[in-house]
């Protein structure tokens, strides 16, 4: 992780711009992760934006068990985007492959690709987690830990 | 077999004759029929001119060792003829059918792709669900594949997945849409020829979300399968479960409770409900209407509720099971159902208003990607895209399961076959659906919701078809008499409404292709599986 000056920290906990990229998800978790954004969750409210494009997203959210059509996608996704950037894996597919995991066409969590600051493991995750996952992520960023996994 | 005699194989039998090897009818409306590889056009294309609505709903590749057999399963008068055909392994290759039927364009390309058959006078043959890179050795769904030996497959050039500028000197420019794109939720690529303003071309690349499924329900077992072929896909779960379950008990010839029928249904159109919700909300999104979008997730909150309280998960419901369904319903919960049903009852009176009178939005909607009454079936497409086209098409009706035959429901259709009435079809579905869950709330019976079945499953096969949110859903079982299946086929509604996007957005604006595309309710992760 890059070296962050106090109001780098302050803006980036503050307003994270986040990116959803699914790489081979079954859409559970991606549902999810749109409701987030609805009303009832609201993430706005912490300042979470979605951003369609990566080179303006601080943070990337990648579902899915990371198919190998993807995964290239995938990194050069996570190349686009500018530093600091944070990777938070969704659900139990893009930590690890969930049930997917051995398919001859999978590569079993966002891991093996991209390196990922924060796992939201569940099937799919309920938007509390993933509010929660961010949000510690978002503290990390603060205290400039060199990432949590949870 | 003389009660698997009826109109259709006494009609094949005297227009064909020796050529007809064998007629099997091994479930009720579902016939089997055997000839020789050459015939099968031939039996085809009296099927398909014998019925002005019929159409190819899938085909079946199977590995028997020294031979592959295809199944071609065509949907006529509600009922499911399949055309069974062998071709050697060595040299396994068939004449083509998509010159008599477009819609089967897809489906023999997913099995050349998976089985390594060539249809020969395929008009676009090639890479279809594999990535470009894959090894033309590794077929993955033959039964000498082994999972193993697929372990390292070069990484796709990335320069390579550019594409290609225009060549043939016209002022054509390429304009890529995907695999991430704010437009597409899901990872798939689409390659729009554009000629100014105008869709000249499309090209779907399928694939980013193939997980390889089918093969791996071959390594699990028919308990597990069912957790597998849920998370085919998020949003129709509970219906993926249900059409692998109707064919496990149907090869079984198990026969579940009527209780559990009736949750089945319940839980089955509280996706359908969810799913529509989510479709309308995000073309809202699509169109630039997001109050839209929000104001319709927001009401589709107390549906993902009600799927929590009912099953223990918002999204995944692993609710249906083989023989019945895994938790009852309480009966304090009918109340608490039944009220906030009458909430979106209530919500969604402004909602059609909103989408039959609101002259903004008929702009984005009304004569665009209008698909016609004879190209719905020419493509095979199912489910509200259909009925957005006149059809009247509905598994619910056709060939009724859980207890469906036992609730009055309408099936809602409209003949302008634009995306206005696609998403008419939906909301006047949430209203049926709404009424359906009431119905099967009231007339729930007592007793109990689940059989205990035996682990191993007789040697057999069965065809199994549920409406889903987005069309017929097809699931076809093999069972070899252990606990693993041999073959688990399924052809999600998607797979056969995704040719008609080429269609709709051919000719038409570009700026148009997002909401033309969202009213077709894409579903990637079931295309792909």
């Amino acid at each position: 992780m890059t070296h962050l000056n106090n109001q780098m920290k302050w803006a980036m906990s503050k307003s994270p711009w986040v990116l959803h990229f699914n790489s081979g998800a079954c859409n559970g978790c991606d549902i999810e992760v749109v409701a987030l954004l609805t009303p009832t969750y609201d993430v706005e409210r912490f300042g979470i934006l979605l951003e369609p494009s990566p080179r303006h997203a601080d943070v990337l959210l990648v579902t899915g068990c990371v198919t190998r059509q993807c995964a290239s996608r995938l990194i050069r996704i996570f190349e686009q985007m500018p530093e600091p950037k944070f990777v938070v894996a969704i659900g139990a597919c893009a930590c690890s492959g969930g049930v997917f995991s051995g398919n001859y066409t999978v590569l079993s969590g966002a891991d093996k690709v991209i390196p990922v600051n924060m796992y939201i493991p569940g099937c799919p995750p309920k938007p509390e987690a993933i509010i929660d996952g961010v949000i510690k992520l978002l503290d990390s960023v603060k205290e400039m830990k060199p990432g949590v996994k949870n | 077999m003389s009660k698997t005699e009826d109109a259709v194989s006494i009609f094949l039998r005297e227009k064909f004759g020796e050529n007809i090897r064998e007629i099997q009818a091994l479930q009720r409306e579902k016939v089997f029929i055997r000839v020789d590889p050459g015939v099968h056009k031939e039996v085809l294309g009296v099927l398909l001119a014998n019925d002005e609505y019929a159409g190819i709903s899938a085909i079946t590749g199977l590995d028997l060792g020294n031979s592959i057999e295809l199944l071609y399963h065509v949907r006529s008068r509600g009922k499911i003829i399949t055309i069974r055909t062998t071709v050697p392994k060595d040299q396994p290759r068939i004449g083509t059918i998509t010159d008599i039927c477009t819609g089967a364009d897809f489906h023999e390309r997913e099995v050349a792709d998976l089985l390594g058959v060539t249809f020969s006078g395929h008009p676009s043959p090639g890479r279809f669900l594999l990535p470009d890179t894959w090894p033309d050795d590794i077929i993955p769904l033959r039964k000498d594949a082994k999972v193993s030996d697929i372990v390292e497959v070069p990484e796709k050039n990335i320069v390579a997945e550019q594409a290609a500028p225009a060549s043939n000197g016209e002022r054509m420019i390429n304009v890529t849409i995907g695999p991430q794109h704010p437009a597409l939720i899901e990872p798939e690529k689409f390659s729009l020829s554009v000629d100014g303003e105008i869709v000249k071309k499309v090209v779907p690349r399928l694939g980013y979300v193939h997980r390889g499924i089918e093969k791996a329900t071959e390594q699990r077992t028919y308990l597990q399968n069912i957790y597998l072929v849920e998370r085919i896909c998020g949003i129709c779960n509970a219906c993926h479960a249900s059409a692998f379950c109707q064919a496990v008990e149907a090869i079984g010839q198990t026969s579940i409770p009527s209780r559990a029928a009736y949750l089945r249904t319940i839980i089955q159109e509280l996706n359908r409900l969810q799913s529509h919700m989510l479709l309308l909300g995000h073309f809202g999104y699509e169109i630039g209407f997001e109050s839209l979008f929000q104001y319709i997730w927001r009401d589709r909150e107390p549906l993902m509720n009600i799927m929590e309280m009912l099953t223990g998960n918002r999204v995944m419901a692993s609710f249906v099971t083989i023989g019945g369904v895994r938790r009852d319903l309480k009966a304090e919960l009918i109340p608490k159902i039944k009220k906030d049903l009458a909430y979106l009852q209530k919500r969604m009176v402004f909602y059609r208003n909103m989408f039959e009178n609101d002259g903004t939005l008929a702009l984005r909607v009304k004569n665009v990607g209008v698909i016609s009454k004879l190209d719905a079936i020419k493509l095979c497409v199912v489910g509200p895209v259909a009925r957005s086209s006149g059809i009247s098409m509905d598994v619910r009706k056709d060939e009724p399961y859980a207890a469906y035959a036992e609730i009055p429901f309408k099936i809602v259709t409209y003949t302008e076959g634009d995306s206005w009435a696609r998403l008419m079809v939906r909301v006047d579905e949430i209203t049926e659906s709404i009424n359906i869950i009431n119905y099967a709330l009231d007339n729930l019976p007592s007793g109990s919701y689940r059989v205990k079945v035996p682990r191993t499953v007789p040697v057999g096969e069965a065809i199994s078809r549920v409406e889903a949110p987005r069309g017929e859903l097809f699931y076809y079982v093999k069972s070899n008499g252990s606990v693993y299946p041999e073959r688990v086929k399924m052809r999600t509604p998607t797979f056969a409404n995704i040719l008609a996007f080429a269609r709709i957005a051919e000719g038409g604006n570009i700026a148009d292709v997002p909401a033309s595309f969202a009213s077709l309710d894409p579903c990637f992760s079931c295309t792909d599986r």
